[in-house]
């Protein structure tokens, strides 16, 4: 088993390991989204250098979209978003495609899935120590939040001015997602040989996972779950996994269990959920936002995945 | 949630998660090389054209779905070609093409003109990159130069991808510029060859001549249509237009002038058999369609199958099929390879000329251009071949056996030269080595 | 000349069928394969298209030519 460290620099993360095992699997390990992030690349006929290179593009396309949508970022879409005093703000083409998918989300889930609810978090804290806000701070918070109040006419949005909007909850998945396809496509300008099985990759940041399959050796990747009382592993082809919740971000008040999930309409927790809903579709962002949505429906969350006819889990 | 309302929600949002993905032109695996080299052993029966072909070519890939191209190759020449005389009875002696010497062919052998030895060296680099997700564009440079010969030439092509890229229209062009210096200079073409033997032939030497050398110019446009059948099936559509002005004959090819009655080669006053220089036009133009068809079978297995349909302004149609069929094994596969050739003569092919088209006062022929090279005739090509390859980690190798027989036909001889094999076949052996990193 | 103007009717014909032909891009592995690239071997095709530029009189189809020589 060899192992080297791939020539990246960041100025918050070290630099990013690849190693192949003694059965030809390489795997990338490398910090992203606040996340352990890990690929791995089954693909037999693909050199050594191929691989690094495709390690390399794949760490900095996620670096790209970790700068480019953190909302920690003082120099990126969403800080100009956020900062836009109600002005429109002429969005790229791939931002463009997020605030899309958002603005679908809000509207599947009548409302409940709302990128505009992230101040919440200035009454709100789920980390020790807990901080549970009066109504009257919540009530100032709310006249920010709403995505109906939005303006979005691509390329343009614009926001209310104080308003702010925080793609969390989907940008994990979407980088998992990214790259992915990244990988895919590596892979397909290599052409391989043909009657040799195509390449087979895992990627998962931190627990939101996006695979292509089958593995060379026609199995499937073997998904194990942290915290999974049943220790259950899922066996996964292609297609995405992806986890909603939390089962240490919540907070006992008078006797119920908060859930760090927040109703944008009333400002308050969902209650009566599951704390952690894993769902499993053909791609992670998919699968993360039905995990949410299902977690948006608290106490309704089993029969909604039930209904959506999806593999899930629920803890 | 209003589930009833909106349907599945796992369905519209598996949706709309594809179209946040999409399909975008990403860089693939930048920053890697690709070698491909091969040699190619190419030998004609009867002591004919020997060549051997190394080529050797790198790929680089950069960002954003760029690629440069290098390719060298060396084609080393030897062994005889035919110098478009007819075979006689009686021995024949020619001139060299530098004029200095002579060869001298048997009776009732096929006239091979055996100073035929040259290198080529060949340099390609092509330039690819994508102008957006819609649009793609490439640019080539190619140099070639051998002792008598040089050749440049630019070429440049748009590629416009349709229909989620199933279909893809390309518009290429490519110009280029050659020179020709002929071993001896340029004959004068039509007019007759000097007899070495004669006793003032350097004058009459000099005299042939037309300058040293002469230019060439060709231009090519191509139209192209690749379109996606069905998971299984590609193809692809090309007409190309080709036209060239400048030097078009070849410098060491003649014609024989026979006797229409007796069929022997016409002589002069001394009894030298009298030869003159081909000519072929200033200028040419050609029109091809192309059409090819690749399947794959549920096995691995593929089949390749073209048809080419030439046709131009000197006369000369051709037609060319192809088929391939790849059997896939386990890390390795086997083609075999058929190709059918056919094509018809250029309207000033002659396999001879008549005393009647032979003005001996001028001292050439009174046609206005005349070539006997069999290259030009009414000719059927077929090569049989078999190709096998095996890969290693990531690189292939490969071998290719392929066996080709030319057979030309055209006018037949009277008298005398009905004796003689006008149109011997051409039979070739060729073997071609591989290697792919 | 008649010839170039059946090729572009051709050629249109083809072009106007096509939006119903192709594939999805998650459908293109098989297509993806060396095997089934329309030129699997480049190297090879341009030995071959000197080989027989230089024994017959016709030349091109596929693409362009890869450098002119004295050998026609």
């Amino acid at each position: 088993m060899h192992s080297s460290l791939l020539p990246l620099t960041h100025n918050q993360h070290p630099a990013p390991r690849l190693s192949q095992q003694a059965c030809g699997l390489w795997q990338l390990c490398f910090d992203a989204m606040a996340s352990p992030c890990e690929v791995l690349l089954d693909a037999p006929h693909l050199r050594a250098d191929t691989i690094s290179a495709l390690c390399q593009n794949l760490v900095r396309e996620t670096w790209r979209i970790e700068h480019q949508y953190s909302r920690y970022q003082p120099n990126n879409i969403i800080h100009a978003i956020n900062h836009a005093q109600g002005a429109p703000v002429e969005l790229d083409t791939e931002t463009q495609h997020l605030i899309q998918f958002a603005d679908t989300c809000f509207h599947l889930s009548d409302g409940l899935f709302d990128i505009t609810s992230g101040i919440l978090r200035r009454a709100w804290s789920f980390n020790v120590p807990h901080t549970i806000p009066t109504q009257q701070q919540i009530e100032q918070l709310l006249p920010l939040i709403g995505w109906q109040k939005c303006r979005w006419q691509p390329p343009y949005l614009q926001l209310p001015a104080g308003a702010e909007i925080d793609l969390g909850g989907l940008g994990k998945e979407y980088a998992a997602d990214k790259a992915l396809a990244l990988l895919q496509q590596g892979a397909q300008q290599n052409p391989q040989p043909a009657n040799t099985p195509s390449a087979a990759f895992l990627v998962n940041f931190g627990g939101d996972i996006a695979a292509s399959g089958p593995r060379p050796n026609q199995t499937a990747w073997q998904v194990g779950l942290a915290g999974n009382p049943t220790d259950k592993h899922i066996a996964l082809t292609s297609g995405g996994i992806a986890t909603s919740g939390d089962t240490h971000r919540f907070i006992y008040h008078e006797g119920t269990k908060l859930s760090h999930i927040l109703n944008p309409k009333t400002g308050w927790p969902i209650t009566g959920g599951p704390s952690t809903v894993t769902v499993i579709a053909s791609n992670c962002v998919q699968a993360g936002m039905l995990a949410t949505f299902a977690l948006l429906q608290g106490a309704g969350a089993e029969d909604f995945l039930r209904q959506q006819n999806c593999s899930y889990l629920v803890v | 949630m209003q589930l009833t309302k909106l349907g599945s929600i796992a369905q519209a949002l598996a949706g709309a998660s594809c179209a946040l993905l999409g399909m975008n032109a990403q860089a693939g695996a930048p920053g890697t090389w690709d070698l491909d080299a091969a040699v190619l052993f190419y030998s004609e029966d009867n002591g004919r054209v020997q060549a051997l072909e190394p080529v050797v070519a790198a790929t680089r890939y950069f960002a954003d779905d760029a690629q440069l191209n290098v390719k060298l190759a060396l084609d080393t020449l030897t062994g005889a070609s035919p110098n478009g005389a007819t075979p006689s009875a009686q021995p024949q002696t020619f001139t060299r093409a530098s004029g200095k010497g002579t060869y001298t062919i048997a009776p009732n052998e096929a006239p091979l003109d055996d100073t035929f030895k040259d290198t080529r060296a060949a340099v390609n680099i092509t330039w690819a990159a994508p102008i957006n997700s819609d649009w793609r564009y490439s640019s080539g440079l190619v140099v070639s130069a051998e002792h008598d010969y040089f050749s440049g030439g630019l070429n440049g092509s748009i590629t416009r991808y349709l229909n989620e890229k199933n279909t893809e229209l390309t518009f290429g062009l490519a110009a280029s510029s050659d020179t020709i210096t002929p071993e001896g200079g340029k004959p004068k073409g039509l007019y007759r060859v000097p007899d070495a033997s004669a006793a003032n032939f350097k004058t009459q030497f000099d005299a042939a001549r037309d300058g040293d050398d002469d230019t060439k110019s060709l231009t090519d446009v191509l139209l192209g249509v690749t379109q996606v059948i069905n998971r299984r099936t590609i193809m692809q559509f090309n007409y190309s237009l080709s036209t060239s002005s400048g030097y078009l004959t070849d410098p060491y090819k003649l014609l024989s002038v026979i006797n229409p009655v007796s069929g022997s080669n016409t002589i002069d006053g001394d009894g030298k058999a009298v030869y003159v220089y081909e000519q072929r036009p200033d200028s040419r133009t050609k029109h091809a369609l192309f059409w090819q068809t690749k399947y794959m079978l549920t096995s691995g297995d593929v089949m390749d199958g073209s048809y080419r349909f030439m046709t131009d302004d000197w006369g000369v149609t051709s037609h060319t099929l192809d088929f391939k069929y790849r059997w896939q094994l386990e890390h390795a596969y086997v083609e075999p390879h058929l190709r059918y050739y056919t094509q018809s003569a250029a309207d000033f092919y002659h396999r001879f000329l008549l005393e009647k088209d032979y003005s001996a006062e001028l001292g050439k022929t009174t046609l206005e251009n005349a070539s006997a090279d069999y290259r030009l005739g009414d000719l059927t090509g077929t090569t049989l071949g078999v190709k096998y390859a095996r890969q290693f980690n990531q690189q292939e190798f490969s071998v290719r056996a392929e066996y080709f027989v030319q057979s030309n036909s055209g006018e037949t001889g009277m008298g005398v030269l009905s004796q003689q094999d006008l149109y011997p076949d051409t039979q070739a052996l060729m073997l071609t080595l591989g290697y792919s990193y | 000349m008649h010839k170039p103007i059946v090729a572009t009717l051709l050629a249109s014909t083809l072009l106007s069928g096509c939006s119903q032909l192709g594939v999805n891009a998650y459908e293109r592995s098989l297509l993806a394969k060396e095997s089934m690239l329309l030129t699997s071997d480049p190297i090879e095709a341009g030995l071959d298209e000197h080989i027989y530029f230089s024994k017959e009189a016709s030349s091109g189809g596929r693409g362009f030519g890869g450098g002119g020589c004295g050998c026609n």
